[in-house]
């Protein structure tokens, strides 16, 4: 009984190791050793968002709705307003693809106003667990997309303004309503292609 | 009641009556119109903006309404999107396509592209009959949703076509076997890819071909697992009017008032009166009521063919608009509300026409009343008009009586006071007229009595030459035998002479048109009066009897007098003649003439031979002078002389026979006044021995003056021989000459005793003199001042007793212009 189930963990292991290994030494490969790493491409590249996005938050909504000069609305061209802080990460996101660029990067979330922004993968919805949890760690994989492969990294994003949490809260599509400030309302899914 | 109206109305337009009317009307119309007119204005005002705001609202709310059922349908549509199955199957097919090579890829392609387009059922089959093609139909028919997300019947059979292309473009599942083929170069396939990345793109409304139907559009990416690029497209062909018409067209109000769905060029979408597809009649409108931001607009035109003004709420519809043609700036779509202005403001105009009735009624009303009310005004009024009137003509016997308690019983009052008032002052002043008549009447007749009194003929005449009063004297003295002197003609009372008549005639005439009567002929009556006083003086001829104003009536002789009375109080002016008798007056004078005359005679003798005497005297001494005298020259020289004393007195005889009375002042002539006067001297030193006598001569020059030189020199000659007599031949003489601008003066002064202040006003009485018996004639002063006064001067005496004489002849001199008289003068006294 104990030498089958010996049995059955040793080869449970050895399969797991055996499709694990070729996952990870791929990736490692893949970068070359003159390469940077896509974990760490990724982190700046969330580092550059982040920047972008905090200085957005902090220094054009949060001064001009405090001065009273413009107001972040949803509707923001028809209201003649400043777009959303989540908005403006999107449309950057957008704006990137659209260039012919092959980043990704997009804001996802477990409870999303539209549901195009729900988590497209189990990575994804797993990372938005995880993050949950321990908002500290950031969650990265390896993606595929038929035969493609992809680098994932997913950060936390908090509710860094109370602009993010007035509008999530008082939503009309949103399925949840009591976010507060420095919540982990969702994450910044950036996708690397591994060509 | 009411009395008669007054009888002058010729100033009047107005009566007061329909004034008072008028005002009152005015008065309650013009602040009713006003009113009225602020009121439907502001009503019109405030139920455009409340309909305004109202169909904003419902704009609003009708946008996000079919906004949120448009995020429905996209979300339905995401779902099939965002099937696991559809993009496993989508991944495999590109992946399968990036292994084929191009030919291959072409080859396959066109050959399922030939077997749809022919409807061969292999490739119908292949698209529509597929796994894909399953999960579509599968949620078509809700089998495959959850229980909430069933879709609507009405969407579902709304839903014209569906179906999905791979990452080409290409078809590769259907619904149904109408869509084409190919899609890669249709708007919708390459918004909806947005070159790999993505993104949701809504059709506006057109005319669909396949469907034969206005349709509306959803594309929506299909992304691979992990949502990193396109590998499809799923496209959803919706009708437009089935869709969005259960949305709206139950929102209906009033009649004409509802709610229709239009895209950024002002094509309907759908609405319940306008069929779909169609564009706004007014195209003006389309940027009125397409603006970013929910609101409203009065527009002049409706948008259904109206051309009444309207107001329209508009909203865009904030989520479907973004994704409308990809983009916000490509296309919106927008809500429409409107209400016909007719039914709109169909309350305020029936206010206005409720308001238009009851102010006519209110009018018709105050009409009445004003009536009512100017009556009861206007009839006192009149009663006092009226009364006015009786006062006026002094008939007002009754007190007027008003009782209406106000402004118009006191003026009445004041009336009533008034008429007592101006009865007593008439009453007083028919008294007082008595009184006066009286005074009149007694002063006439005192008048009467003193013109009786008058011892002079007065008579008042007429314009008309109507005798119209004549005194008690007048009608003694004229043939005035009627006592009625009314209407007796003038000319019948005075004398029957012609040419007098017509004299008289002018005479009046001039009187009557206030001219002065008083002529020449009267002051030429004085003058003669006064020539016939004078004995010595030569008798000038009596005028014509025409122009003297004396008339002969009977054995009477009248002088007259006109004067002009004006007429009083408008009356006629009338003209009066006064007459005086000067009858007895001209007798006596002529008697006193004649006693003058005759009594004067023996001292006329006794002056002649004084005048005589001197140049006698000379005659006797150049004689004796001559007898002794051996020198023929100088014998020659005294018989000279003699002659010239002989001239002399025959002057002087003939002034005293009245030759020279004939003579007139044309036969004076200019003569030279010092040369006069030394010939006198040398006529009366001739005559007396002169050795004691000094005489000194100051004269200005050449003197002339016009005159007869034979009197000048008789005037000068007694003078001088009066002031040698007075100083007894011994003593000085002064002679001088001084000239003024008109005279000339001339003093000749002695230094003899003088003349006693009492003889000095008496010195030019004729006969009068202080010499002794046979020196003077006491003539000499009086004959000398007749000539000097003749020619128009004066002689005056200056003395004062103990110191001399002094004699002063002032004479008016010729003016030395022009100097042919001068020469004249010179000359002719140069050769006597």
């Amino acid at each position: 009984m104990h030498r089958v189930a010996l049995y059955a963990i040793a080869l449970t292991l050895l399969i797991a190791s055996l499709w694990w290994e070729p996952c990870t030494l791929s990736a490692k490969e893949r970068t070359g050793p003159s390469g940077i790493p896509p974990e760490k491409v990724a982190a700046y590249i969330y580092d550059v968002i982040k920047a972008d996005r905090t200085l957005y938050t902090t220094e054009i909504v949060n001064r001009l709705q405090a001065k009273g000069v413009a107001n972040a609305s949803e509707h923001w061209e028809q209201e003649n307003a400043l777009m959303l802080p989540a908005q403006f990460l999107q449309h950057s996101g957008k704006l990137a693809a659209e260039s012919g660029s092959e980043i990704r990067y997009r804001l996802i979330g477990l409870w999303p106003i539209y549901r195009r922004n729900a988590p497209a993968s189990d990575l994804e919805r797993n990372a938005l667990e995880s993050l949950r949890k321990n908002p500290a760690v950031p969650v990265t994989g390896v993606v595929t997309s038929g035969r493609k492969q992809y680098f994932q990294a997913i950060y936390p994003d908090l509710a860094v303004s109370s602009v993010c949490i007035e509008c999530h809260n008082g939503h009309l599509l949103s399925p949840k309503r009591d976010f507060k400030l420095n919540d982990v309302m969702g994450g910044i899914a950036i996708t690397i292609p591994l060509e | 009641m009411i009395p008669p109206p007054p009888p002058s109305r010729s100033n009047r337009t107005w009566g007061l009556q329909p004034k008072l009317i008028l005002a009152m009307l005015l008065v309650g119309i013009v602040p009713l119109i006003v009113g009225l007119g602020l009121a439907f204005w502001q009503g019109s005002r405030e139920i455009q903006v409340v309909s305004g705001e109202s169909f904003k609202a419902l704009a609003e709310e009708t946008a996000r309404k079919v906004d949120l059922l448009m995020s429905d349908e996209i979300g339905r549509t995401s779902r099939i999107a965002t099937d696991p199955s559809i993009i496993l199957e989508l991944e495999q097919r590109r992946d399968a396509l990036l292994d084929m090579s191009d030919d291959a890829r072409r080859r396959s392609v066109d050959t399922l592209k030939r077997g749809w387009e022919a409807k061969e059922p292999a490739s119908v089959q292949a698209i529509t009959g597929n796994k894909m093609a399953g999960i579509i139909q599968e949620y078509l028919a809700g089998t495959k949703n959850e229980a909430d997300q069933l879709i609507p019947q009405v969407v579902r059979s709304a839903t014209k076509m569906l179906y999905i292309t791979d990452v080409e473009g290409n078809l590769v599942a259907s619904s149904t076997n109408l869509p084409s083929f190919a899609h890669k170069e249709t708007a919708w396939w390459k918004g909806a890819s947005h070159r790999g990345v993505g993104q949701l793109y809504i059709e506006n409304v057109h005319f669909d071909e396949s469907v034969q139907s206005y349709v509306i559009s959803i594309s929506l990416p299909i992304m691979d697992r992990i949502r990193y690029g396109v590998v499809g497209v799923i496209h959803r062909v919706i009708d437009a009017k089935e869709l969005i018409s259960p949305s709206i067209s139950p929102i209906r109000f009033g009649k004409t008032g509802h709610v229709m769905l239009i895209d950024h060029r002002g094509i309907v979408i759908s609405c319940p009166i306008l069929p779909t597809g169609v564009r706004l009649s007014d195209a003006q409108l389309v940027p009125l009521v397409t603006p970013l931001q929910p609101g409203w607009v009065s527009a002049p035109s409706d948008g259904h063919g109206g051309q009444s003004t309207s107001i329209i709420g508009f909203a865009p519809m904030p989520e479907t608009s973004r994704a409308t043609n990809s983009d916000l700036g490509k296309g919106s779509w927008h809500t429409f509300v409107w209400q016909a202005s007719d039914e709109l403001f169909a309350p305020i105009r029936h206010f206005l026409t409720w308001m238009a009735i009851f102010s006519l009624v209110a009018v018709g009303l105050m009409t009445s009343l004003g009536y009512l009310a100017a009556n009861r005004i206007v009839t006192p009024v009149r009663r006092l008009q009226a009364a006015a009137q009786l006062v006026g003509r002094g008939e007002l016997r009754q007190p007027i009586d008003i009782q209406t308690g106000d402004e118009i019983q006191d003026l009445a009052d004041e009336f009533n006071r008034m008429n007592r008032q101006l009865e007593a002052a008439f009453a007083g002043l028919t008294d007082q007229v008595t009184f006066k008549t009286q005074q009149v009447e007694s002063l006439l007749h005192s008048t009467d009595q003193i013109l009786d009194a008058v011892p002079t003929p007065i008579i008042m005449v007429n314009q008309d030459e109507q005798v119209q009063y004549i005194n008690r004297v007048g009608r003694d003295s004229f043939p005035v035998t009627d006592h009625s002197t009314q209407s007796i003609p003038l000319f019948e009372i005075l004398p029957d002479d012609a040419a007098l008549r017509e004299h008289l005639r002018r005479e009046f005439r001039r009187a009557r048109n206030g001219d002065h009567v008083e002529t020449a002929s009267g002051a030429e009556d004085a003058a003669v009066v006064k020539t016939a006083r004078d004995p010595l003086a030569p008798e000038t001829g009596t005028g014509e009897p025409s122009n003297r104003q004396e008339i002969q009536i009977g054995s009477r002789r009248y002088h007259y007098q006109w004067f002009h009375m004006v007429g009083r109080n408008q009356g006629e002016d009338r003209v009066g003649l006064v007459f005086r008798d000067t009858t007895d007056d001209s007798l006596l004078q002529d008697q006193i003439i004649q006693a003058e005359k005759s009594g004067s005679l023996g001292t006329l003798t006794a002056g002649i031979g004084h005048e005589l005497n001197n140049p006698l005297f000379g005659i006797l001494g150049l004689g004796e002078a001559i007898e002794e005298e051996a020198d023929l020259d100088r014998v020659r020289s005294y018989a000279r002389d003699i002659v010239q004393h002989g001239r002399r007195m025959a002057a002087i005889i003939r002034d005293f026979t009245g030759v020279t009375a004939r003579e007139t002042s044309d036969q004076r002539q200019p003569v030279h006044l010092e040369r006069e006067l030394d010939q006198a001297i040398t006529t009366v030193v001739a005559g007396i021995d002169a050795t004691g006598l000094a005489i000194q001569k100051t004269y200005a020059g050449d003197s002339c003056v016009s005159a007869l030189p034979d009197q000048i020199r008789q005037a000068f000659t007694n003078l001088v021989a009066n002031a040698i007599q007075a100083m007894k031949g011994r003593g000085s003489l002064h002679l001088s000459t001084s000239l003024t601008d008109t005279s000339v003066v001339t003093r000749i002064g002695d230094s003899g005793p003088g003349i006693p202040k009492q003889y000095l006003s008496k010195i030019f009485d004729p006969f009068f003199t202080t010499k002794g018996q046979g020196e003077g004639s006491g003539l000499g002063l009086t004959v000398a001042r007749r000539i000097i006064r003749k020619f128009g001067g004066d002689i005056r005496i200056e003395s004062q007793e103990g110191s001399g004489t002094s004699c002063i002849v002032t004479l008016p001199v010729i003016p030395p212009f022009p100097r042919t008289e001068e020469a004249s003068c010179t000359e002719s006294h140069s050769t006597p």
